[in-house]
């Protein structure tokens, strides 16, 4: 037994002590640094010396420096990071998009509703230019109405375009990132001891990989891992990392999809290959919710213009002579887009609007599919996914669908859009008051010597090819409401026609496009007469009728104030129950963040107390050297 | 259980910054006294506040159309009850006419006062209501609705009623042609009219005596004077030119003649072949036409006193009916404005249930939202000051090196 063994075990154990405080120091100066973990040393003691006394021990040994790691909390905490990232970013999105629905006095309801309320201001005074005016205005308004807010969709597509854009960056670098780390691991794999701040790195870099997409990660024997997206892509595997980037949508130029560099030419993804993480937020809103909120917008345009241009058809205009009332607003056609990569470039797919109160709200998706009959055609709605088997000239939802040569190629696919594109596209047409058409095209009068109490109650032109040239006059033969009439052309450019018909009490008498209805009870011999309204100027008739459009079902059977109710809570709740999952998976992920901290985090009140700890026991330490010294000392005295 | 220093930080900061955001989210709904400012805020409440807006709106309007309404009506109730002035004068100005003494001139004189009134009653007939709108243009007029044609005044618009909306469906103008072009001519139910004759008798404008009798047929009364001393007088009734049962009646003058539901007055000596007729009244009584033709008698000198009373007589009578169908039309007018009052006293309702309702689903209770924030605030002054001690808790500060 030497003197120098105490000696040995002192220093030893100031080394231990003195890399201890080391650690410790390094812990706490790293007590803020994101992703790192808290690093330990570990210590062994040393081989005993056997001797005839029994084993003596030699001090301690310092076995390596390790960090409290856990591959499942560190997993689970880049998970719920995914998917709150996910959620988040499809919530913030959607709040803009919700900006476009505007409630009360600042939305398109009210908007819709004062220019109802100013037809109503232009029946009180038909021939009142300043009303009229006043109407055209609401016109003008409620169109860019329309445009702001499908202004405001646009600007989310670009918001959503150069956010994709910076996260296809970052994921970019962060994936080199990682296959470098990968390599600086596998061969630091060999000296025996884990680089754990390089770990820490690359724990880090795929952190901050999957707020931006989820990935799942595979170890290698070599240290390295490599690292997929949901769908299988690989990104990263050991020192080679593959790039993404965005490409045009296969219909809609504006829109990116993600897409594989590979070598020289890219490889779109499809939706599924991206579960979670930012980039699936916003692809998400992009693809689904984004389109819903345009159709909705375009399904109002769409109605509201076709049905006021109608009823304005059907007036009479101050114009000189008096003529049917011209367009008050219009909207962009419903367009077809063939995917890029049909087989058919120019296949003759057109689409066009057979009856606009029964459009909804929804593009639709058509696919030449080989396992249906030649002629015959997959159609899938995108607002609910509901597929059915359409031929040319078939009307679905209001739209009819016309396949004309040059056929479609097997699989060619063909977006549909009726609606989507009105709103942007709405626009006031008219720009001269007098072009308003509140008159009725005809005006019927009780003849003066009626005996019965026939009275008109009401006029409506029901046809636009009604001829206001052609005098009505309806004579009852008895008083059981038999009736004969003549059609008698005001201009002699037709021939006079004539028929005969029953009247019966609240039904209408349907002719030459008008319906006229009486009140009252008329006796044979009375006389009534339709003819073309004299004076448009003092005719309120269609002006009352553009009005009662207000109260009309023109959108798929509601009302324009109740589609838009419907529109608003449907977003309301979509936003809704977007931020309500956004604040839940956020608070997963702190949750798991606050568990894999409490693992691998550090505690400063810990570090303290292990370091007053390692202190005493380096002085304690030094004590033995101070005692060995003082024995030599002794011996050599 | 450990916890790392810096997600103690974090998720007291975190805490804290959200309670932070509650305070103001509460704090902008008290300030805008709005709970509901986007359609996420409460998707069902935003829906109920867009209907109940709309509704409102549209009462609006519908309250428009029914002033616009109450506007025309009540000018023309005024108007009505001018003319019915009017005719009243006019009325007792062909009473006078009928005194006995009075001369061709005088009569002149009371025909050149009955051409005033005539032209003022056309005046008050073409009136508009200040923006341009003939009050009795009907369906419609593009200039003046009565004008002066040849064989009198014609209305040159569209018989009946300019309409508001359909709701409320007010009349915005009023039926020219119904208030001074249909009255009923005679007594309402048929006409009496005399022959050219030469006798003194005249005849009343008659009444019904039993409705179910009426036929509808047009009669005559044809008398015949005997050369015999004295003479006999007798009457002979004949129903659409063709003989009936009455022939040879003896006529007394002033009793009355009862033919199929009618009973007639002739009074007077009748000469032989005079004659006189009923025909079945017509809704076609011209207001003016009555004035004109009562002019026009009026300025024909050297008429009989036979033919001055009869002519007297039938003009009373259809200024009678004429006055009787303004008063109808006034009514009328009346009736719609009693009908606006309470269409008013309706939309009211509906705007107030529709503010009401708007303000039920989007407005902010204050008590409670203030003693929300009253909460929030205590908890939030409570977690500040908890974070600040519990942060301040440190080994460090123990460790004297």
């Amino acid at each position: 037994m030497s003197l120098s063994s105490l000696l040995n075990i002192g220093v030893k154990s100031m080394t231990a002590s003195y890399a201890a405080l080391q650690v410790t120091g390094n812990n706490i100066a790293n007590a803020s640094t994101a992703g790192y973990s808290r690093q330990s040393l570990q210590v062994q003691t040393a081989t005993p010396q056997q001797t005839g006394n029994g084993f003596f021990g030699k001090g301690v040994d310092i076995t390596t420096v390790s960090r409290a790691h856990s591959a499942f909390l560190t997993r689970e905490t880049q998970l719920t990071a995914s998917l709150s990232a996910a959620d988040s970013a499809r919530s913030t999105q959607l709040s803009r998009i919700e900006a476009a629905f505007q409630t009360g006095e600042a939305g398109l309801g009210y908007a819709a509703q004062q220019l109802f309320a100013a037809f109503g201001d232009v029946a009180n005074a038909p021939g009142d230019l300043a009303a009229r005016q006043a109407a055209l205005a609401r016109v003008s308004d409620l169109a860019a109405k329309f445009g702001n807010a499908d202004a405001q969709l646009d600007s989310v597509q670009s918001g959503i375009t150069s956010e994709l854009k910076a996260s296809v960056a970052s994921i970019n670098s962060l994936t080199a990132q990682i296959a470098s780390l990968n390599q600086r691991i596998a061969s630091a794999n060999g000296s025996g001891h884990a680089p754990n701040d390089l770990l820490d790195a690359r724990d880090k870099a795929l952190a901050d990989l999957s707020a931006q997409v989820q990935v799942s990660t595979v170890p290698a024997a070599d240290g390295s891992v490599g690292v997929f997206l949901s769908g299988g892509q690989k990104l990263v595997l050991g020192g080679d990392a593959t790039k993404l980037t965005l490409v045009a949508d296969a219909y809609d130029p504006q829109k990116q999809q993600l897409a594989v560099v590979d070598g020289s030419s890219t490889r779109a993804l499809p939706d599924g290959y991206v579960t979670g993480g930012a980039v699936a937020g916003l692809l998400r809103v992009q693809n689904h919710d984004l389109p819903e909120a345009r159709a909705m917008l375009g399904q109002l345009a769409t109605a509201i213009t076709s049905a006021l241009n109608a009823q304005q058809a059907l007036g009479l205009d101050l114009g000189t002579p008096a003529a049917a009332g011209a367009a008050l607003l219009a909207v962009g056609a419903p367009s077809v887009s063939p995917a890029t990569g049909n087989a058919v470039a120019n296949a003759g797919v057109s689409i066009s609007i057979a009856d606009t109160s029964a459009l909804q709200a929804s593009d639709y998706e058509l696919v030449a599919d080989p396992s249906l009959p030649a002629g015959q055609y997959q159609l899938t709605r995108l607002s609910d996914g509901q597929t059915q088997t359409v031929s040319s000239g078939d009307v679905v939802d209001g739209l009819r669908i016309d396949v004309t040569a040059p056929l479609p190629g097997a699989r060619d696919r063909f977006l549909l859009q009726p609606v989507s594109n009105a709103a942007g596209t709405m626009s006031a047409v008219m720009a001269n008051p007098r072009g308003i058409a509140a008159a009725a095209p005809v005006t019927a009068t009780t003849a003066a010597a009626n005996t019965g109490t026939a009275t008109v109650r009401s006029l409506a032109a029901v046809d636009p090819s009604i001829n206001p040239n052609l005098t009505a006059t309806i004579t009852f033969t008895d008083d059981l409401g038999n009736y004969t009439w003549t059609l008698v052309d005001t201009t002699s450019a037709l021939p006079t026609t004539s028929g005969s018909g029953t009247w019966t009490s609240g039904q209408p008498i349907a002719l030459n496009g008008f319906e006229l209805k009486l009140d009252g009870q008329p006796k044979g011999g009375d006389v009534v007469g339709v003819a073309r309204t004299a004076d448009p100027a003092s005719s309120n008739g269609n002006a009352n009728a553009l009005l009662a459009l207000a109260d009309a079902k023109l959108v798929s059977g509601q009302t324009i104030t109740d589609a838009w109710a419907n529109d608003l809570a449907t977003i309301g709740v979509r936003v809704q129950t977007a931020s309500a999952a956004a604040d839940a998976s956020a608070r997963l992920a702190t949750d798991a963040q606050a568990a894999n901290g409490a693992t691998a985090g550090v505690n400063l009140d810990e570090e303290a107390a292990r370091l007053i700890q390692y202190q005493q026991a380096y002085q304690a330490a030094a004590k033995i050297l101070q005692i060995a010294q003082s024995l030599f000392d002794s011996l050599l005295k | 259980m450990r916890i790392a220093t810096s997600t103690a930080w974090d998720t007291g900061l975190d805490t804290l910054t959200a309670r932070q955001a509650d305070l103001q989210a509460l704090q902008d709904q008290i300030t805008t006294g709005k709970r509901v400012s986007k359609p996420s805020d409460d998707p069902a409440a935003v829906a109920r506040a867009e209907r109940a807006l709309a509704a409102g709106t549209r009462a609006t309007t519908s309250q428009k159309a029914v002033d616009a309404s109450k506007s025309a009506m009540t000018q023309v109730e005024s108007a009505l009850g001018d003319s019915t002035t009017l005719l009243q004068r006019a009325r007792e100005l062909v009473v006078a006419a009928g005194n006995a003494s009075y001369s061709d001139s005088d009569r002149a004189s009371v025909a050149d006062e009955l051409q005033q009134i005539r032209s003022q009653l056309l005046q008050l007939a073409n009136q508009t209501d200040g923006t341009g709108n003939y009050l009795f243009g009907g369906q419609g007029a593009g200039q003046a609705p009565f004008v002066e044609a040849a064989g009198g005044v014609q209305y040159a618009a569209a018989a009946g009623e300019r309409r508001t909306e359909s709701p409320t469906g007010l009349p915005l103008s009023a039926d020219g042609r119904a208030a001074f072009l249909s009255a009923r001519t005679g007594n309402g139910v048929f006409v009496t009219s005399a022959g050219a004759n030469g006798g003194s008798a005249t005849i009343d404008s008659g009444r019904v005596s039993d409705p179910q009798a009426l036929t509808g047929d047009s009669y005559s009364i044809v008398f015949s004077v005997s050369t015999a001393t004295p003479p006999v007088t007798t009457y002979a009734v004949l129903q659409n030119g063709n003989p009936t049962a009455v022939t040879n009646a003896a006529y007394v003058s002033g009793q009355a003649i009862a033919v199929d539901g009618m009973t007639l007055t002739v009074s007077g000596a009748p000469a032989d072949g005079d004659s006189f007729g009923t025909a079945p009244s017509q809704p076609t009584l011209s207001t003016f036409d009555v004035l004109d033709q009562t002019i026009a008698a009026l300025r024909t000198p050297g008429r009989s006193g036979a033919q001055i009373a009869q002519a007297n007589a039938f003009a009373l009578r259809d200024l009678d009916q004429a006055m009787n169908t303004l008063t109808t039309a006034r009514t009328s007018a009346g009736a719609v404005l009693n009908r606006i009052d309470s269409e008013t006293d309706r939309l009211d309702g509906q705007k107030l249930a529709a503010t009401t309702e708007r303000s039920n689903a989007e407005d902010v209770d204050l008590v409670h939202a203030y003693s929300e924030f009253q909460t929030k605030q205590s908890s939030y002054d409570a977690a500040l000051k908890s974070y600040a001690m519990v942060q301040k808790l440190s080994l460090f500060n123990y460790v004297n090196g």
